[in-house]
């Protein structure tokens, strides 16, 4: 039982974790190589194609539970499984040409498949929808966070302040159409904040590196619910 | 003094909403009422634009949509100016789509706009359309070996070997341009990965909020162009206008959204949070000088 | 040029890869060896256990979200560190938890995590198969979900732990208006702005790479952030040496780390 829980899975995540860096470093010419390389990343799609599904299998079981307790929020559970069935339905039978269900996209003709439709007109503007919520919760977190509190809250409003208005034409506006504020922004993007963000790109990817040798060799384990080496 | 600093004080306990609803007319207004706010070009627009200028016609350009419905504004105008300059100026494009959800409706939705007013541009001489595959950086590195193996067939169910324009590009050693309209880490895939091994230069459109991560992809010249946001779509329409002048009738289209358009809401929002912080910011100061404790909403 | 398996033009690469793997382990081993490693406190990592406190003390629950990426990625990983943590504080606090998922082998991952966690904290009464659930594939779909229940469920603290992208100011601004005590951690260098503007901590770049390490105390571990401590030392010295060459027009040190 050990084996399977502990060994084994070290053991696979050492594989998986070896043969790219392994393929990396390899010639082309080595071609057992490049190939086991290219046979793990298909088989890691396949893996999460089915992982998917269980994924599904675990929304429509809780929602369903929520729905039969009454508990709180359960109409949201019966909208999501009424989306998730109409479009799984509408799909799978456009995948197998079903009746009027004839593909999942444009028609030989120029119209619009039921999935094509949903896709379109209610899946697109939804997600639309949420991103362009951004603009209003940037607006308040921006009231909140910038203020003059000590020295650095202050470098970051002014430099925040010069950014929003280099980035639109009232920042030219102000100054006799004079572009020097879009300068002094494109300025302070392409060395101050790139310089700032190499550091902390470089010192992420450092740990990054770490982790993943962490994990290779099994000290790292947390992803197997155990916190400590033995 | 006193009754400034009240009201102040008020301003800065605002409900969250008053704010939203102030944003969203800002957003509205200039939309139904455009003002025609006039933008500079920054060096990055202008060296893709400068890069598909000295394209010789028969060169080909890949245009990869690697973006998504959520991000559709910002990337739209991007991916139609880029169209619209390409076939102007009679480059053939190769068009893809790597985003897994809904970067083919993308790609597909901004050919649709983009090529009526290109009548004379053909399907499979001067573009071709290879569908979505999924796979990420796998299909962008088989890409390079040979294009051919990993899209058999273009987005309609035609083999590539039927289209004039695929019979002759196989990898990137046959095109001269990759432009990623992305959102996330697709582009950075590009300048990381692609431009690194097969050396084709690589130009990225991305959303304003990843436009300070690829500066430096910029920097180190990975990349050779950079549209950060709104305002480089905006950007690279102007010069659009200015470098086509027939494309000023189609930016001028009422009903069409364009970057330019789109600047404007941006411009109004931008000066709408840049009052709201200095006038949070006086209240902070003065309430502090007077010994009040400094509101936080 | 190749050397029959070994890519040759990579040759400088594989080098630096086995100085990095050299110094990590070395360390690794010597900590187990015994001796104190020191850590840095980090405040994000502190404050885990005043944010499962009063949610205690509130009786209200506690919302961890583990990034939207799936298990290949690092930071997913990492927040799974964090995760086990947390999971073992509500365990022994009987601190309601509850864990959304975009990513299906996340949420696999992340189940057994939680019910590990439980497990180990001899609390496996308390743990149920609701407590991790999956959500969506869909980026927004998924905050949208995960914003309802924020704002329907007011958690009393939030934990967005991972990889976020586009959604981190969606999730962190909710969870802000909701007055819960939020912990934030994230290498996206882009979000890390919103998260820095709208949480209470944040934790940022390897901070978030290390918290396995500082939470476990794991001498093994702390030992691989001591190697990767030396590596970011060396290259630091590497840069401002290259840099100072090139001022002078020498390109040596840029053309040895220049990797086809």
């Amino acid at each position: 039982m050990r084996f399977l829980k502990l060994q084994l899975p070290l053991l696979l995540t050492a594989l998986a974790g070896l043969i790219p860096i392994v393929a990396f470093f390899a010639s082309p010419n080595a071609v057992q190589v490049q190939w086991t390389k290219d046979r793990l990343e298909k088989y890691m799609i396949i893996i999460a194609s089915f992982a998917l599904m269980l994924g599904v299998i675990n929304v429509v079981q809780s929602n369903v539970k929520k729905i039969e307790r009454r508990q709180k929020g359960w109409h949201y559970g019966a909208f999501l499984l009424a989306g998730l069935i109409s479009m799984a339905v509408v799909g799978i039978l456009g995948a197998i040409n079903v009746g009027p269900f004839q593909g999942i996209g444009f028609r030989p003709d120029g119209s619009r498949t039921p999935f094509q439709w949903g896709a379109e007109f209610v899946f697109n503007p939804l997600q639309a929808t949420m991103f362009s919520l951004l603009a209003f919760f940037m607006a308040s977190a921006a009231f909140r966070a910038f203020r003059a509190r000590n020295v650095e809250a202050t470098i970051l409003l002014i430099a925040a302040g010069v950014v929003m208005l280099g980035r639109i034409p009232l920042g030219e506006s102000i100054l006799g159409g004079r572009p020097y504020l879009s300068h002094f922004t494109d300025w302070l993007m392409n060395w101050p904040n790139a310089a700032a963000q190499r550091g902390i790109i470089i010192g992420a990817a450092l740990g990054a590196a770490s982790l993943s040798l962490r994990v290779i060799v099994g000290i790292e384990r947390s992803f197997l619910g155990i916190e400590k080496t033995d | 003094m006193d009754r400034i600093l009240y009201w102040l004080n008020v301003l800065v306990r605002i409900d969250r909403r008053w704010i939203f609803l102030l944003i969203a007319a800002g957003t509205v207004v200039p939309i139904i009422f455009p003002i025609g706010f006039k933008v500079s070009i920054t060096p990055a627009v202008q060296a893709l634009y400068d890069k598909i200028e000295t394209l010789a016609p028969d060169d080909v350009v890949l245009v990869s949509f690697d973006y998504g419905p959520s991000t559709a504004p910002e990337c739209d105008p991007m991916a139609d100016a880029v169209l619209r300059h390409c076939f102007a100026h009679g480059v053939k494009v190769v068009v893809l789509a790597l985003f897994p959800i809904g970067g083919i409706t993308m790609a597909d939705q901004s050919l649709a706009r983009v090529l009526p007013d290109y009548p004379n541009v053909k399907y499979g001489v001067d573009y071709v359309h290879l569908g979505y595959k999924s796979g990420g950086q796998a299909t962008m590195k088989q890409m390079g070996e040979d294009i051919h193996n990993v899209f058999p067939v273009d987005r309609y169910g035609k083999p590539l070997g039927d289209l004039p324009l695929t019979q002759r590009v196989h990898a990137y050693r046959d095109m001269k341009l990759v432009v990623s309209l992305a959102t996330g880490i697709i582009g950075e895939w590009w300048a990381n990965l692609i431009n690194a091994q097969f050396g084709i230069p690589v130009a990225c459109g991305c959303t304003a909020v990843s436009a300070p991560k690829y500066y430096a992809f910029l920097q180190s010249g990975q990349m050779i162009g950079m549209l950060g946001g709104l305002k480089g779509a905006s950007e690279y329409e102007r010069l659009l206008t200015s470098g086509y002048p027939e494309t000023t009738r189609i930016y001028g289209r009422a009903g069409l959204y364009t970057a330019i358009k789109g600047m404007d809401a941006q411009t109004i929002d931008h000066s709408i949070i840049l009052l709201f912080i200095v006038l949070g910011n006086v209240a902070f100061l003065l309430g502090r000088r007077r010994g009040s404790a400094g509101p936080a909403s | 040029m190749d050397l029959g398996w070994l890519n040759v033009a990579r040759a400088n690469a594989l080098v630096l890869f086995i100085l990095f793997c050299v110094l990590v382990l070395t360390n690794i081993s010597r900590a187990r060896r015994g001796g104190n490693l020191f850590i840095r406190r980090i405040a994000g990592l502190n404050a885990i256990d005043e944010a499962v406190g009063r949610a205690t003390e509130l009786g209200k629950k506690v919302l961890y979200v583990p990034g939207i990426m799936s298990i290949d990625e690092n930071q997913t990983i990492a927040s799974l560190a964090v995760l086990g943590h947390v999971a073992r504080m509500t365990a022994r606090y009987n601190t309601e938890l509850d864990v959304p998922n975009k990513d299906p082998l996340t949420f696999a991952a992340a189940r057994e995590t939680v019910r590990e966690a439980y497990i180990q904290e001899g609390r496996p009464d308390l743990y149920n198969e609701g407590l991790v659930h999956y959500v969506t594939y869909d980026q927004f779909a998924f905050t949208a979900s995960v914003s309802g229940q924020m704002v329907r469920e007011k958690p009393a603290a939030n934990f967005l732990i991972g990889c976020f992208y586009a959604e981190s100011l969606l999730l962190a601004e909710t969870g802000q208006s909701t007055g819960a005590i939020q912990i934030a951690g994230t290498a996206e260098v882009a979000q890390l702005p919103f998260f820095v503007c709208a949480c209470d901590y944040t934790l940022i770049g390897e901070e978030l790479y290390a918290a396995g390490a500082y939470l476990s105390r794991d001498p093994a571990q702390l030992g691989s952030i001591k190697g990767q401590d030396i590596t970011k030392a060396v290259v630091g010295l590497y840069i401002v040496v290259a840099t100072a060459l090139l001022v002078v027009g020498s390109t040596l040190l840029k053309r040895i780390l220049t990797i086809e």
